[in-house]
C-alpha cells in the first residue's frame, strides 16, 4: 500500500509545548534545534531557534511529518518558511502566559493569508492551572475574524492529546476533498 | 504578543568584547558590509557596518541557520559546526559558531563578492580567540 505523507506544522508562543508535542508523537527521535536560552524574561533552559521535526506512521497508509516553529516573534521569518505547503497547522497556546488571547491574535495575524484555506486546530495548554481565558473566548476571537476551527484543551505530554490535534487536522482535510 | 527580553547577566558580560570584536572584524575585512555577533538564541550583542540591515533580524536568522547546521551535523555524525557559508550571487554570509566564556555565540560577516573566503574564515577564527582572551 502506498504511503500518503502529510506535513503538519506546530506553531505557538515559547513554552507552549511544540517540541514536547512532536517528541510525543514521533516514531523516531525528533530533530531538534534547541539552544541555551539567554532571555532572562523566559523561564526555560533551552529554546528552539530553527525547527523541530518528527515523523509518525498513523497506520492505514498515512504518515505525518511534524514540523515545529520557534516561538519567539523574532523568528517569525521561520514561521512562514516552515508553513509553506503544509496540509495543516496546529496552534498551541499556554493559558498560564500573561495574555494568551494576545498570543493567539499574534499567530492569527501571522498566518492570516493561510488560515482561510489551511486545515487548523488550536490546542490550549495548562487550562488546569489557569482556567481563563476559556475555550469559548478563544473561539470567539476566531469568530470575530470569520474563522471557525476546533479549539481543544490539551496536555501535550499526553500522546493521545497530540494525536487528537493531528486527527482534527486530518479530518478537516478529508472533508475538503 | 509583546516580546519582552532581557539578557542574562552572563551574556551582558560579553557585550563589551563583542562590540570590540565586531568593530575590529569590520575594519579588517575589506569588502565586509556588516558584522553581527549574536547569542545562539538569536539576540544581537554587537554589530558594525555601513549597510542598512536590521542587526536584530540578521541575528535571529543566523541563529536559526546555525542551529540547523548543528542539527544536520549531529544527524550525519560529523561533529559540531565551525562555519556556515551562504554563497549568493552578489555576496556571502560567513557564519562562525563560537564558544566564548562557555557561552555559545554566532558571528556573521556579510561581504561582497570580492572577498576571499579563506581570509574571512581566518579573521573569524582570530576573533573567537580574541574574545576568549578578553
Amino acid at each position: 500500500m502506498a504511503m500518503t505523507q502529510h506535513k503538519i506544522v506546530f506553531s505557538g508562543p515559547p513554552g507552549a509545548g511544540k517540541t514536547t508535542a512532536i517528541a510525543m508523537l514521533s516514531d523516531t527521535p525528533p530533530v531538534v534545534t534547541d539552544v541555551r536560552n539567554t532571555d532572562a524574561g523566559l523561564s526555560k533552559e533551552l529554546t528552539t531557534v530553527g525547527l523541530d521535526f518528527g515523523q509518525a506512521d498513523l497506520g492505514n497508509g498515512q504518515c505525518v511529518r511534524l514540523f515545529g516553529t520557534p516561538g519567539q516573534l523574532r523568528f517569525d521569518f521561520m514561521w512562514r518558511i516552515i508553513a509553506t505547503d503544509a496540509l495543516g497547522l496546529v496552534i498551541l497556546l499556554d493559558n498560564t502566559r500573561p495574555d494568551p488571547l494576545d498570543d493567539f491574535a499574534t499567530y492569527l495575524d501571522a498566518y492570516a493569508d493561510l488560515l482561510p484555506t489551511i486545515n487548523c486546530a488550536v490546542g490550549i495548554g495548562r487550562t488546569g492551572e489557569c482556567a481563563l481565558p476559556t475555550v469559548d473566548q478563544f473561539s470567539s476571537l476566531l469568530a470575530e475574524r470569520g474563522l471557525a476551527f476546533p479549539v481543544l484543551p490539551v496536555d501535550v505530554r499526553r500522546r493521545e492529546d497530540v494525536l487528537m490535534l493531528v486527527d482534527t487536522v486530518l479530518i478537516q482535510a478529508e472533508m475538503r476533498t | 504578543m509583546n516580546e519582552m527580553t532581557s539578557l542574562s547577566t552572563l551574556t551582558t558580560t560579553l557585550l563589551h568584547p563583542a562590540r570590540q570584536t565586531a568593530q575590529a572584524l569590520f575594519a579588517e575585512v575589506d569588502g565586509a558590509r556588516a558584522v553581527v555577533i549574536a547569542t545562539a538564541d538569536g539576540f544581537d550583542l554587537a554589530h558594525a557596518g555601513h549597510q542598512t540591515i536590521d542587526p536584530a533580524r540578521l541575528a535571529a536568522m543566523v541563529s536559526s541557520v546555525s542551529a540547523l547546521g548543528d542539527a544536520a551535523s549531529r544527524e550525519t555524525g560529523i561533529g559540531t559546526p565551525r562555519y556556515l557559508v551562504i554563497e549568493s550571487s552578489d555576496g556571502r554570509l560567513v557564519v562562525r559558531c563560537m564558544q566564548v566564556q562557555q557561552q555559545a555565540l554566532v558571528a556573521v560577516v556579510l561581504t561582497d563578492k570580492s572577498v576571499t573566503l579563506g581570509f574571512v574564515l581566518s579573521h573569524l577564527a582570530q576573533a573567537e580567540q580574541l574574545m576568549n582572551a578578553a
